[in-house]
């Protein structure tokens, strides 16, 4: 249930005694636009650093152990045509704490958002020097992890490398180095009073209370926003191809597909199943046969963000099995849409789908995440039975269906084989 | 059948032993829809010298047998236990540390259904000259894999140093080259010295009511034939030995931030009962208060670029050894590592020990230790870590409340000494 604070700012408290926590997610969404990526990331480490009243990293390090060891970090992300920011702050129950944490939270978050360490107008220079160079390097270091350095490249392939969706929503090394003060500022006023803002509350607290502390943070109105959470990707006519070398072992072949299935619906569920088929599941056709019987990957997984229209398959293979590799992954999928799948096969995959929703219910983190796609995707159904009844819905044919509007759009290649 | 409430974080155990000697710990959470259930073997990557069951000699085993068995216990003549496990939605897994072997499952619905696939897929071994040569190919991916992972080779760079005679050197995966020589043969004879039930605990986190499950698994052992219990004889002994260790190694590989990481050999076990437990916490409280985040130290060489947020630390104590690490990515690397040696070497002598701030970081481990009973799989894998020992997690708010500040100047004082560190490198490549 979610109401709202003011204009623009709206409050989803979640009662629940089923954890030793309470849960706050504070977001900040803004229309994606890839010049503000930087800045606002920048943004984040700057207030995770320091504030007015806890001017170094130790003194808000020393805070969040006064506070039982609570949890605290901003980060960025993206939600359909939205940038997101958010805060989240874990805390033990007072039943462990013996102690009154929940509004000693609400005042450290107060004092994070409300109170930065700004002075003359200014960010510190200093910190802000060595916080951007922190995440212009570690950006930098993110290729040292292939298989998500692939990963982004075959977003940045399929979207297009200089769009909203084809950039991280972290942004890029070289937009972080040319983040300057004014920029910074920028980005924390448009944080601070036009963003809109949905804060989630989770874990053994009363609405009321929420409601309460909620005010503390004295979020002013804000204009209503209505941004798209959808994302869809013109069809191509021809399948776009990139290959890299880097100096691997193993090698990469990533698969960028176009999904047309609606975003509600049974033939949303469809979809679902279908790649939960074809490449979701260790009972799909990519694991079993890719992996297990024809022994040619450690991983051959698909996944899909139905949100975005968009569904990308990862291997790691050797660079002299590609085209086999390739060959194998495109009979799949073809499987899948001719039905050449038993009805066992099928009953497994919904019942695996099943499964690991409801067990979803029993971590904070997915059902705080729950309560924001509620406010952000129309249509979304936050609750279990819904689900369910939607994948019992699901038949073979649709299935087939879903998976002919599956359609191979781009490939990406990251191989080694030019190296000694 | 032992049970137990622990006031403090409001959890019930219940434990037994089966007379197979097969451990049973059941955790019930009423309030979850999922059911985490783990079978852990006492056997890892480091058991590959033995004296066989039945045996009088000791063998030498390929390095990543305990992986590559893992991998093949799914594996059946005519199934594969991933598929009865996916025919009720449950999720299955497994993994192979230097220590332990566990197979798991997450289910949310059949859960006796699962524990019996559980119980009968791991006892019920099928290796055949096909399947392990076919897994080679999927292992060896596997391992190319790590080997494009600077954070793996730092982990074993350093361990290498640490213990270059000890098999905890070793990648548990092992090699492409040591794998090719494993044969079902050597996987059997693996598998029935330490896949004994007596070396082995079932642990089940969840919605479930523990005397149905203990019965469920009393079936099970029942309908087996399980000899007495020989435990198995592993002549590694405790490695302890600083002269063995090798204090710098670099590497360079294609990356590019250096990385620089600092390890500390122990040279005293550090066993699972009360003792020991409460060492290796005050060890973990210790680094916390040198090198934690709200460490004066810390933000020092924060500001001045000597490390950044990968900055990371661990204290890891296991049968037959124990030790620090202490690193992250650096500009460089030798000035992180000269920071944190120049600490360790002062031993005792750490003015950033002081009781106030002590209190503080001792309240935020607890705190941090709440949080983790969130989660059924982290539930899960500390109860059956602890399972072999007489101390189990509820009991950890206890011991680490019961820690002093003069506890962590011991520590320090037999811990950091100059002659147990080492030091590896890995830097980037320069282009030619």
């Amino acid at each position: 249930m979610s109401i709202a604070l003011a204009s623009g700012v709206h409050l989803s408290v979640l009662p629940t005694t089923q954890f030793k926590t309470v849960r706050i997610e504070l977001h900040f969404l803004a229309p994606l636009d890839v010049s503000t990526f930087s800045a606002r990331t920048l943004l984040t480490s700057m207030l995770e650093t320091s504030t007015a009243a806890y001017p170094t990293q130790i003194a808000l390090s020393a805070e969040l152990e006064r506070l039982f060891g609570a949890s605290f970090g901003i980060g960025v992300a993206k939600e359909g045509q939205w940038h997101r920011v958010t805060a989240t702050l874990t805390l033990v129950n007072d039943q462990f704490s013996g102690e009154g944490t929940l509004a000693a939270g609400f005042a450290l978050l107060n004092e994070v958002l409300n109170h930065p360490l700004i002075t003359a107008g200014q960010f510190d220079q200093a910190v802000l020097a060595r916080e951007r160079e922190n995440l212009a390097l570690y950006l930098e270091s993110m290729a040292e992890d292939r298989q998500l350095q692939a990963s982004l490249a075959t977003q940045a392939l399929y979207f297009g490398g200089d769009s909203g969706q084809g950039v991280p929503s972290f942004g890029t090394p070289e937009g972080a180095r040319a983040v300057d003060n004014a920029a910074l500022l920028a980005a924390y006023q448009q944080l601070l009073t036009r963003d809109q803002i949905e804060l989630v509350v989770l874990g053994d607290v009363a609405p009321a209370q929420v409601e309460a502390l909620a005010s503390t943070l004295a979020l002013a109105p804000r204009p209503e926003l209505s941004v798209p959470f959808v994302v869809d990707t013109p069809l191509r006519d021809t399948v776009q191809a990139q290959t890299e070398q880097a100096p691997v072992n193993q090698a990469k072949l990533n698969l960028a597909y176009h999904v047309a299935a609606p975003t509600s619906g049974t033939a949303f569920y469809a979809a679902m199943v279908a790649e939960e088929l074809f490449g979701g599941s260790p009972l799909s056709f990519l694991f079993t046969n890719v992996r297990e019987k024809a022994s040619l990957a450690y991983y051959a997984s698909s996944s899909l963000d139905p949100y975005r229209h968009f569904m990308m398959v990862q291997t790691g293979i050797d660079t002299a099995d590609r085209e086999r590799v390739e060959a194998l992954i495109a009979t799949q999928l073809t499987a899948v849409q001719h039905g050449d799948f038993s009805d066992d096969l099928l009953a497994n995959i919904k019942a695996g789908l099943l499964s690991a929703r409801l067990a979803a219910y029993d971590t904070p983190r997915f059902l705080a995440r729950q309560a924001l796609l509620d406010r952000l995707a129309s249509g979304h159904h936050s609750d279990f039975v819904a689900f369910k009844a939607g994948i019992a819905a699901v038949d073979r044919a649709q299935v087939q269906e879903a998976a002919a509007g599956m359609t191979l759009q781009s490939r990406y290649f990251m191989g080694g084989e030019e190296l000694s | 059948m032992k049970e137990r409430f622990y006031t403090a974080v409001a959890e019930r155990q219940v434990t037994t032993q089966l007379a197979s000697g097969l451990r049973v710990v059941i955790v019930p959470r009423p309030t979850y829809h999922e059911t985490y259930a783990m079978l852990s073997v006492d056997y890892g990557s480091i058991d590959t010298t033995y004296v066989p069951l039945g045996a009088s000699d000791k063998v030498q085993d390929p390095e990543g047998i305990a992986h590559f068995l893992e991998h093949k216990l799914f594996e059946k003549a005519d199934h594969d236990a991933f598929d009865l496990f996916g025919a009720t939605g449950a999720s299955a897994n497994a993994f192979t540390g230097a220590t332990r072997t566990s197979f798991l499952f997450s289910a949310t619905d059949q859960i006796d259904e699962n524990l019996k696939t559980l119980l009968d897929f791991v006892q019920d071994p099928y290796f055949s000259e096909a399947t392990v040569n076919k897994e080679k190919g999927i292992i060896g991916q596997e391992i190319m894999m790590y080997q494009d992972d600077p954070g793996w080779r730092l982990y074993f760079g350093i361990l290498g140093n640490l213990y270059p005679t000890h098999p905890v050197r070793n990648d548990v995966t092992g090699s492409v080259e040591s794998i090719a020589a494993i044969t079902p043969d050597l996987l059997y004879r693996a598998y029935r010295t330490f896949y004994q039930p007596g070396n082995m605990t079932l642990t089940v986190v969840g919605n479930v009511d523990p005397q149905h499950v203990i019965e469920l698994a009393e079936a099970d052992q029942a309908g087996r034939t399980i000899a007495p219990y020989q435990a198995p004889v592993r002549p590694v002994s405790f490695d302890g030995d600083l002269a063995a260790i090798l204090p710098y190694r670099a590497a360079t590989l294609p990356l590019v931030r250096p990385k620089s990481i600092v390890g500390i050999k122990g040279t005293t076990p550090v066993d699972d009962d009360l003792v020991g437990t409460k060492y290796a916490i005050t060890v973990r409280l210790l680094l916390e208060m040198l090198f934690g985040d709200s460490s004066p130290l810390y933000q020092s060489w924060y500001d001045a670029g000597i490390v950044d947020d990968s900055f990371d630390f661990d204290f890891t104590a296991q049968r037959t050894y124990n030790y620090a690490t202490l690193g992250g990515d650096a500009t460089d690397a030798s000035a992180l590592s000269e920071a944190l040696t120049a600490v360790i070497a002062k031993g005792a002598d750490q003015p950033l020990l002081e009781e106030a701030r002590f209190a503080r970081i001792k309240h935020a481990a607890l705190g941090k230790y709440y949080q983790s009973l969130n989660s059924l799989e982290q539930v899960a894998n500390q109860v059956s870590d602890q399972s072999f020992g007489p101390i189990g997690l509820f009991d950890l708010a206890d011991v680490m409340q019961a820690i002093t500040l003069a506890d962590l100047q011991a520590a320090a004082g037999q811990f950091f000494r100059l002659d147990a560190v080492s030091v590896f490198h890995i830097l980037p490549e320069v282009d030619a």
